[in-house]
């Protein structure tokens, strides 16, 4: 693996503590948001993962506000909620991390259906590797058609994720 | 702080990353390995974010019972009308029931039967789900606070819903019947063939060890048999929806998807009541009501 996956250029510096605070703030939001207990049928088990959404858009604009320890910290304590099997979703965001850095420049300045292929791109693997990791955990082939849903799902919500992301990011530190 | 050099600082920049990832993977293995490693700390982080949960699961039960009432409305016609001709159906019942249960006062009277356990309920409010992980899992604001404990029979009035697998002081987490982990000793109703009920994932668990043969058809009644002595026996669970050569699949009679309020059934275990006497003690539906002292949250 490339060190210079590691490495992040110069962003602006942001002194601003509720503007430092932005991004983990959202990502503790969102694993809130994703163990809700709305009483739609069917809903728990196809969830959309609200989290990958916060941690691609950070790790795109502002990964220096998105250390890999916050990452760390939100996946577990979204484990622990939600009464997974703890790791799996640390993993995840941080695994999620490495993918988005390596590709980092080609995302930046581009229009929003370019970075919404990438993250359909990001889902579809992250959703697999899930299954697979939950099939080897649990010893027994799981049921693959909620995992394909629930990816849809998540990428079918990504925009107006990622226009709320914008705007808060635009409204607490002023750039976007 | 502690000013570090810019090398050094570089380094653990370029390094946390891999070794967090390596973590991850280490507590994974770690959790599976010892599933009750990471229990204290996953009961203590529930505890404290239950309080924020159930802030905020107050207003989403409040619209969903708008839209319930906006649904009732909308139907009130009709449900009027299956209704009245429920209400007579149901009134007879209540007469079957009546001579049924002073008849059986009067037997329990001539065999000098053993009183049967008082059960108890604690009512509570679900305040979060598993959030479209693989497991089938809510979190109820009801904890060791309000007496209940682990492994307690979770039912709503339609019928069980799990068993409470984390207890914590203010919240606990109930495994429900339909998760990759749930096993339920049950019986079917009608035949008293005892069987295990084993979740999924799926909406529908299975039934597993049941003898070959014609014993289990569609439409049968599965209901909890009491054995292991923490649930009470003749909980109802679901019908038999589909049987085929895999085995027989449950329609559980609790909307498991859209939970709002449940009853955590207090069989004895963990209070100061006698031990209940699980092959002597069967409490009907009578002693089940007799017992109700519903601490409503």
């Amino acid at each position: 693996m490339a060190l210079k996956v590691f490495t992040i250029p110069a962003l602006p510096r942001v002194n601003n503590g509720a503007a430092r605070l932005l991004p983990v703030a959202t990502m503790l939001l969102a694993a809130v948001i994703s163990v809700l207990p709305l009483q739609i049928p069917g809903y728990a088990a196809l969830t959309p993962v609200f989290t990958l959404m916060a941690a691609y858009h950070w790790t795109i604009y502002r990964p220096d506000l998105l250390p890999p320890i916050a990452l760390f910290g939100v996946g577990l304590t979204e484990d622990l909620l939600a009464g997974s099997p703890i790791g799996v979703n640390a993993l995840l965001l941080l695994l999620t991390r490495i993918a988005v850095l390596g590709y980092r420049r080609y995302f930046i300045n581009r229009n929003f259906p370019f970075v919404w292929t990438g993250f359909a791109l990001l889902t579809s693997v992250a959703m697999l590797g899930l299954w697979g990791l939950h099939c080897i955990l649990n010893l027994s082939l799981l049921d693959f058609r909620n995992a394909v849903i629930r990816a849809a799902l998540t990428v079918a919500m990504f925009p107006l994720a990622s226009f709320m992301l914008g705007r808060a990011q635009r409204a607490v530190m002023g750039t976007g | 702080m502690i000013r570090l050099s810019p090398q050094l600082r570089a380094a653990i920049q370029r390094t946390t990353l891999p070794v967090l990832v390596l973590l991850s993977g280490a507590v994974i293995i770690l959790g599976k390995a010892d599933q009750l490693l990471f229990d204290s700390l996953r009961t203590r982080v529930t505890d404290t974010v239950a309080p924020v949960l159930n802030a905020i699961a107050q207003p989403i039960n409040a619209v969903g019972n708008v839209v319930d009432r906006v649904k009732m409305v909308v139907t009130t016609f009709q449900e009027n009308t299956r209704l009245e001709a429920e209400n007579e159906k149901l009134l007879h019942w209540q007469q079957a029931a009546l001579n049924l249960d002073a008849e059986n006062q009067q037997l329990r009277g001539l065999l000098k039967a053993v009183p049967r356990t008082a059960v108890s309920y604690v009512t509570s409010r679900v305040i979060a789900n598993s959030g479209g992980a693989f497991v089938r899992m809510v979190l109820i604001n009801a904890g060791s606070e309000d007496r209940v404990g682990r492994g307690q029979a979770v039912i709503t009035g339609e019928g069980l819903v799990g068993r409470l697998t984390e207890v914590g002081d203010r919240a606990s987490r109930v495994l429900l019947i339909t998760d990759l982990n749930s096993r339920i000793p049950v019986t079917i109703e009608s035949t008293h063939v005892p069987a295990v009920l084993a979740g999924d994932n799926s909406e529908r668990p299975r039934l597993l060890y049941v003898p070959a043969g014609d014993t289990v058809k569609v439409g049968d009644r599965i209901v909890t048999s009491g054995e292991g002595g923490v649930f009470p026996p003749g909980l109802p669970i679901g019908v038999v929806s589909a049987v085929d050569t895999g085995g027989a699949r449950v329609e559980p009679y609790a909307e498991l998807s859209q939970l709002g309020y449940v009853m955590v059934v207090d069989y004895g275990l963990t209070n100061a009541l006698p031990q209940p006497l699980p092959m002597l003690s069967r409490p009907s539906r009578r002693a089940k009501a007799d017992g109700v002292d519903g601490v409503s949250r």
